[in-house]
């Protein structure tokens, strides 16, 4: 199959169709987004991107179904997002593994509440080829506390990626790393969607905008909230594969920062 | 500058010098309480009885020897058998009465601090309830069961079931948010989210309501059986007061003290080893 033919035949993945979230608070109503639209294709990689507060991590809640729009309709493959879903894999911003649960206990508990048709040893399986693919075997029966952080963010992308899921939502899963390590995410990442032939769709929440670029085919970048709106959505026109080192001196590549920096930076470069 | 033996006798971190200076302060304690202790007892002197109010350590030594003579005792008399079968009864008592309580209070803990309503309705009833001393509670069950040892055992129910249900809904309620996420992102039924969520991270909770019970009713026992004369420790308090066996009663002080600081010290440990390292 060419390239060409995959993208015509692509379908959608996830439709967000104008989407407005409202919070009740003490103080009254708080919309957090507005009106948003938007459409991500089967094995696109889309990352929403903009400052503080603006929403973006209330979009991605609205995908992931956790929670609920108050007007308009979220759709996952087809199908109308009520609530979460094994098709949609969660990565947390905070990790959230389980303390009290070994590396391994902490991505079979999840393999076993979704995939609950197949055997015990199938099951350990599973597990143990995710934890292989994120390189954590040796430590599967350490404990969360006793991990480096980027090992726990492996753990978590091990226990989004064992219960296979058509989607992935990733929550600014590499916020709390070091440049070094985030850039070795980075890689093993796209390694793991290659692995699976760039079916997976993967939303990410970010405010680095060289991550974005890097690993994105499509960046939306938010208006500041509340009721944050979508302000423009970036096509990343960069070939794959991507080299980390490479990547930086590609004039695409440089375009699109400068282009992402105005639009996120808009004000400050007026007052300045 | 302090001197290197000032260092090796009070710096010193290896579990030998703790050990020796954790000795050292306890012998001094007693040392404090005995000095005390001799000094009141010469001074309750009482003429008209001739007599001194409070027996000396020796006499109380004396006793001792008798009160721990046969320990394991039994004879036909319950009321008669050896002081560790008396001890015994009260440790047996208040740690069955402990294990239903634990048994009914930690489900309603965990309804109340997974569900508002639930905690809506039956906290203040909680509330109301749980500072009544539970000897009321022996009085009325001595009225409807008319049997001393159950009316006790349901008064320990009864003392423990507070403590417990507070602290295993506070653990409950307090289950963070990114926890519940996990639980619903990936689809854990009830029974995963209470066993491999819930229960873990309140069992520290639920330990602390459980040490808490237990050094209430160990207190409570002891009032619960000078008032309904059943056998057991507080039992032989009152015995020997009714006998005006002084050096008894404060043998039963020393008693009553040991197996609380024992079991508070078991409930210590357990706590310490179901104690999980956050994040």
């Amino acid at each position: 199959m060419s390239d060409q033919i995959q993208t015509e035949i692509k379908p959608n993945s996830i439709v967000v169709n104008d989407v407005t979230v409202t919070f009740d608070t003490v103080k009254g109503e708080y919309t957090a987004i507005k009106n948003i639209s938007l459409e991500v294709k089967k094995g696109e990689i889309v990352s929403i991107i903009g400052h503080s507060g603006c929403g973006k991590s209330t979009l991605m809640a609205t995908i992931s179904g956790m929670v609920n729009p108050t007007t308009g309709t979220v759709e996952a493959n087809g199908n109308l997002v009520k609530g979460p879903g094994p098709d949609r894999g969660i990565v947390f911003q905070n990790y959230s593994l389980l303390p009290w649960l070994s590396v391994f206990e902490n991505v079979f508990q999840a393999v076993d509440a979704v995939l609950k048709d197949i055997s015990q040893d199938h099951k350990k399986e599973i597990v143990m080829k995710n934890l292989e693919m994120v390189n954590l075997l040796q430590h599967k029966d350490k404990k969360p506390g006793q991990l480096s952080g980027g090992m726990k963010q492996r753990v978590a992308i091990a226990r989004a990626f064992s219960i296979n899921p058509s989607i992935l939502l990733l929550d600014e899963p590499f916020g709390a790393l070091d440049a070094l390590t985030k850039g070795t995410m980075h890689v093993e990442l796209l390694k793991l969607w290659n692995l699976d032939n760039r079916n997976k769709t993967i939303v990410m929440v970010t405010h680095d905008i060289d991550e974005a670029i890097f690993l994105s085919d499509k960046v939306i970048v938010m208006n500041n909230g509340p009721a944050a709106t979508i302000k423009e959505i970036v096509d990343i026109p960069i070939a794959r594969p991507r080299n980390k080192k490479d990547i930086t001196h590609d004039p695409e590549y440089i375009n699109t920062k400068e282009k992402l920096t105005g639009l996120l930076f808009e004000k400050l470069s007026i007052n300045d | 500058m302090k001197s290197q033996a000032y260092h090796i006798l009070f710096l010193d971190d290896s579990w030998w010098m703790r050990t020796i200076r954790a000795t050292f302060y306890f012998a001094g304690g007693c040392m404090i309480i005995g000095l005390l202790w001799t000094i009141i007892s010469i001074n309750s002197y009482d003429a008209s009885m001739e007599t001194h109010l409070i027996p000396s350590i020796t006499t109380t030594f004396e006793k001792c020897k008798i009160v721990f003579d046969q320990p394991f005792r039994t004879t036909d008399n319950e009321f008669d058998s050896g002081i560790f079968w008396v001890i015994w009864s009260s440790i047996k008592r208040v740690s069955l009465g402990f294990l239903y309580a634990s048994l009914v209070g930690v489900p309603i803990g965990i309804l109340m601090g997974s569900n508002k309503m639930v905690a809506n309705i039956l906290n203040p009833m909680v509330q109301i309830l749980r500072p009544v001393s539970p000897l009321v509670w022996l009085i009325l069950a001595m009225y409807v069961i008319r049997k001393v040892p159950e009316s006790n055992l349901f008064m320990i129910f009864i003392t423990c079931i507070w403590p417990t249900i507070i602290n295993t809904s506070f653990g409950v309620a307090s289950i963070p948010e990114d926890y519940k996420n996990v639980s619903k992102a990936y689809n854990f039924s009830v029974w995963k989210y209470v066993t491999k969520i819930v229960l873990p991270f309140a069992t520290p909770h639920i330990i602390t309501g459980m040490r808490l019970s237990i050094g209430i009713a160990w207190m409570v026992i002891v009032a619960g059986e000078m008032l309904s004369g059943a056998n057991g420790i507080g039992f032989f308090a009152w015995n020997s007061y009714n006998s005006q066996e002084i050096d008894s009663i404060i043998i039963s002080i020393f008693i009553i003290g040991l197996v609380g600081v024992l079991l508070d010290k078991l409930f210590d440990f357990l706590h310490k080893s179901f104690a999980y390292e956050s994040k």
